[in-house]
């Protein structure tokens, strides 16, 4: 089809042929950018918590932190990437409960969570709030538990998909309050708020950010919150545990992972810097608009802590049956 | 009136040289991103997201809003000039707007899109200062039931629309429905025909599917025709629209305008649909509607007007309930919350500054967008001219460059290459592929209305029927489907007669 | 049995194709009821549908005449798809400069009308264009250069 010429496909190739770049030169750690993966869509919680935090890492580790997302369900890719990144401690992922979550609710993982990543410290505590249709006969939560008692399988809860925060945080509740009820799943709490209005939806646990828009005027109503102390926002809403659930606590929290093989003292160096922008009070004043509280912990810690709500997830996930096949 | 007062409040807040900086900058960027492929409204918000966090709040919310709308016109750029539609709603304008371009109309197409645009914006604005509150009731009247039916009359319109086959066009739709199911089931958390392949699990991603079966394929279709022959769009005519031009799209940009509005305000789809609704609604008033498809200017006024109307009325549900309407809204509703401002009725009352502000900067940012556009037209056209044995490998590498940004995902340059060749084969056996991409943009919210339908009813399909507005969309649908089958049962009859 | 419309038939087979594929990988999938819809419901109901759709294109195309299919041109379609792969693969490993290049390169291929030192130059200013817009400019996460490199 195409008359070839022996020069043209010389000239060719010569043309393909790749050029070098400059080598990075070997000095102490960190001495190029560090790169943050945030594995969810911009311009959610992840997003805000995860930028806010490149910034004033990068003050006190003293290199540029970049904030780069890379979404995909779950987190999965995004983690996925860290795992297998160079150990060099350049590349960091913040995630959320899905990575205590999802080894027991999906068949695989590219990664193991335990023996591929290993944490540098947590980031933030941030409660979820219970609230209900304004058209349920119900202002507290004691009259809703009772009700939901009353009408067995009658009411609905909305979540933000099968097997996120808020999803097994309604689960959790249910078993422990023995209620039964539907699940219904959305792509994003926000979105089932208008059937959450209109009574279609009875209800569900939200992020704070999430409710406030709607609980500000009334148009849903807020009950308890998940934490087991009252915060700053929703403070004259019960805890579910204060109002007679003991013991019940889930948190939307993050961690600093990177690859299992990043040497101590550089994840020492990483972990500090963190401690250290973890304290800053702009840091704690950026988190609070969200409804967010920074935490920062050991690697140590860091990893018990991540084991505990392993465990906590697995039983709940086990009890209600919703591991994939 | 109250609106005069409000108004005042609002363009007093606007007009500042701080305010108007801010929606320039917005505007400017909204409109590069728009004609850069893969670069959409989302990433450019989310990139400044950190930015508008040190701005005071309503510049911030003007310079966010501006990329949204912005991008909104940028997008029908490329669609009519290289046949790679930005975003979802201007696919339709590559249908008529890229046949413009091909004989030598490249910059009427342009102008009667930013004119259409333009006044579609002014007029939505508008009815966003009078009647906002009433129209966010629409919006909330809308549960899972009245989606489903909404789509199944969205999808049916979409066959109207094809240019030839209607069986064709519905296995398009059909097709469409398919591929859009492709990835993770929120309802179950099932991976679905994902083959194994992990790049799939968030589905196909939109733009490499466009990219692919609009510019990729189109450009292999160019480049079989003989040497000279692809050139002819290089041959250029006007610059401008004639005024007959405009005249004759009158009717249309209203018609346009009007249905934008209205969808725009639906959470979900509601722009896309408006594009889709207005271009069907031309063609069945038009006398002779076989024109449209071979470059009818009417079939890039009417989309262009809808979906600019409707970018502008999807800022109600967010202003006024705080739902986001799309993830770009969802971004913004993220910003104010930042900025301690919970979007919802009452940001009308206790944040008048902000909501005016807003709304005004609306209306001084379409102007800027009509002011920096339409010099530009010249300028686009004159892209044109570049040979296409050096246009063709740009259009190739920026669209692969568009389909790595979207995800940072080297898969979905994958898929685009396998649906060029998917493409092309369509092309050849013209089946349409704006149906296609209909069906893929509506499969998965139809099927999470359907199920969500029917979880709420535990089961029960007659709830489809006993709410009047889902009802309303079922008969409508109906209709149109009698529309489109009549000349074909028509046409039959009269051959059996002459038999 | 003569095939009238070849535009209809051939389409019809590709309907065929996609809803056979959409059904077989949909028997892995539970089906539930209608109050609890399975994730193989929808599908399964679509790919039905689009089986039939196939059929009566490919049936009707034995009675009622239709157009030919024009001659396909397989080699500019291939290279180019095969210049869009190429750049898929090379990306992340070699960066956006040469994976860029390579791809306006070897699509250019596809056209008799290229001429290699023209492609270069086209080539090389699109590379620097791009680095500039996309990684200077907008700041994507699009690696530059080679990964050993940098």
């Amino acid at each position: 089809m195409t008359s070839f010429r022996f020069s043209d496909a010389l000239l060719w190739s010569a043309l393909l042929i790749p050029f070098a770049a400059p080598q990075a030169l070997a000095q102490a750690y960190p001495n190029k950018p560090i790169r943050l993966v945030l594995p969810y869509a911009p311009g959610g919680a992840t997003d805000f918590i995860g930028r806010t935090l490149a910034q004033h890492l990068g003050d006190t580790i003293g290199q540029t932190v970049i904030a780069e997302n890379r979404t995909g369900s779950g987190g999965i890719p995004g983690t996925d990437y860290v795992a297998r990144a160079a150990p060099d401690g350049y590349t960091i992922v913040m995630m959320d409960p899905a990575i205590a979550i999802n080894p027991t609710l999906l068949p695989s993982l590219p990664f193991d969570t335990f023996k591929d990543l290993q944490v540098v410290s947590r980031v933030n505590s941030a409660p979820l709030v219970l609230v209900a249709s304004p058209t349920l006969p119900v202002k507290t939560y004691d009259e809703f538990v009772a009700y939901a008692k009353a009408n067995p399988g009658k009411l609905n809860f909305s979540s933000a998909g099968i097997g996120t925060s808020p999803h097994l945080a309604s689960e959790l509740f249910i078993q422990r309050a023995g209620i039964s009820a539907v699940h219904v799943p959305y792509r994003g709490i926000g979105q089932s708020y208008t059937d959450m209005m209109s009574g279609k939806i009875s209800f569900a646990f939200s992020s704070f950010a999430g409710a406030l828009p709607f609980t500000a005027d009334n148009r849903v109503r807020p009950l308890a919150v998940s934490s087991l102390k009252r915060g700053a926002i929703y403070a004259d809403v019960p805890t579910v545990d204060e109002a007679g659930m003991k013991g019940f606590e889930v948190d939307l929290w993050y961690v600093i992972l990177a690859p299992a093989a990043v040497p101590a003292d550089t994840v020492g160096k990483l972990n500090a810097a963190l401690v250290k922008a973890l304290a800053l009070p702009e840091v704690k004043a950026a988190f609070a608009k969200i409804g967010a509280e920074p935490v920062s912990s050991t690697p140590q810690a860091g990893t018990a802590f991540l084991k505990s709500e392993y465990e906590k997830w697995r039983k709940v996930i086990l009890d209600a049956n919703l591991q994939q096949k | 009136m109250d609106v005069f007062a409000n108004l005042t409040i609002g363009f007093g807040v606007a007009l500042t040289a701080q305010n108007l900086l801010y929606c320039f900058t917005g505007v400017f960027l909204g409109t590069l991103v728009g004609v850069l492929p893969g670069i959409g409204p989302v990433t450019t918000v989310a990139m400044l997201l950190p930015i508008s966090f040190t701005l005071p709040p309503v510049s911030a919310m003007i310079m966010l809003a501006g990329i949204y709308y912005g991008a909104q016109y940028g997008g029908s750029t490329t669609a009519i000039l290289v046949n790679i539609p930005g975003e979802a709603s201007s696919v339709v304008t590559t249908i008529d707007g890229h046949q413009m371009a091909r004989q030598g109309r490249a910059g009427p197409a342009l102008g009667i899109a930013a004119i259409g645009s333009f006044f579609a914006g002014c007029v939505a604005t508008l009815l966003i200062c009078v009647a906002a509150p009433p129209l966010a009731a629409i919006a909330l009247n809308f549960g899972p039931a009245e989606y489903f039916s909404l789509m199944v009359c969205g999808l049916i319109a979409a066959v109207v629309l094809a240019r030839g086959s209607v069986v064709k066009a519905i296995g398009m739709v059909v097709l469409g429905l398919l591929l859009g199911l492709v990835g993770n089931d929120i309802n179950s958390g099932v991976r679905r025909f994902t083959f194994g392949a992990r790049g799939l699990a968030d589905g196909i991603e939109f733009v490499a599917l466009s990219m692919a079966i609009y510019g990729i394929a189109e450009v292999a279709y160019n480049l079989e025709k003989k040497a000279g022959q692809a050139d002819v769009m290089s041959r250029i005519g006007r610059v401008w629209p004639a005024w007959a031009d405009i005249r004759h799209c009158i009717p249309s940009i209203l018609r346009g305008t009007a249905l934008g509005t209205l969808l725009g305000v639906l959470p979900g789809g509601g722009a896309l649909l408006a594009a889709f609704g207005a271009y069907t609604l031309e063609k069945k008033v038009a006398r002779h509607p076989r024109t449209f498809g071979h470059g009818d200017i009417r079939g890039v006024a009417a989309p262009e007007s809808a979906n600019n109307a409707g970018a502008q009325t999807s800022f109600i549900p967010m202003l006024t309930l705080g739902i986001p309407s799309n993830p770009t809204m969802a971004m913004m509703i993220g910003a104010m919350m930042i900025h301690g401002i919970s979007p919802g009725p009452r940001v009308m009352t206790d944040r008048p500054e902000l909501f005016w502000g807003i709304i005004a900067s609306m209306w001084i940012g379409n102007l800027m967008l009509v002011v920096l556009n339409l010099p530009l037209v010249g300028m686009w056209v004159k892209l044109l001219r570049i040979p296409y044995r050096l246009l063709f490998p740009a259009i190739i590498g920026f669209c692969c460059i568009g389909a790595f940004a979207v995800n940072g995902n080297a898969s979905d340059v994958l898929v685009m290459a396998f649906f060029a060749i998917f493409g092309y084969l369509c092309l050849k056996l013209d089946c349409e592929p704006a149906p296609l991409i209909l069906g893929f943009v509506l499969g998965p919210l139809m099927e999470e209305n359907l199920r969500r339908t029917l979880l709420i009813s535990r089961g029960d399909p007659m709830v489809f029927v006993e709410e009047p507005i889902s009802l309303g969309f079922l008969i409508v649908s109906a209709l149109l489907l009698v529309v489109v089958a009549a000349p074909a049962i028509r046409r039959k009859r009269e051959e059996a007669l002459q038999e | 049995m003569n095939i009238r419309a070849p535009k209809d038939f051939w389409s019809g087979l590709m309907f065929i194709a996609f809803a056979a594929v959409a059904m077989l990988a949909a028997r892995g999938y539970s089906l539930g009821g209608a109050g609890k819809m399975g994730p193989g419901y929808f599908p399964m109901l679509l790919g039905g549908v689009l089986a039939l759709i196939g059929a009566i294109l490919v049936g009707r195309s034995f009675v009622i005449d239709g157009e030919r299919v024009g001659r396909l041109h397989l080699f500019p379609l291939c290279v180019i798809a095969f210049g869009v792969c190429l750049f898929g693969v090379l990306l992340e490993p070699l960066g956006l400069v040469i994976a860029l290049i390579v791809v306006v390169l070897v699509s250019a291929l596809a056209s008799r009308e290229s001429r290699p030192v023209e492609a270069g130059v086209l080539a090389l200013a699109l590379a620097a264009f791009s680095v500039g817009v996309f990684v200077y400019a907008l700041r994507l996460p699009l690696p530059v250069w080679p990964a050993l490199l940098s």
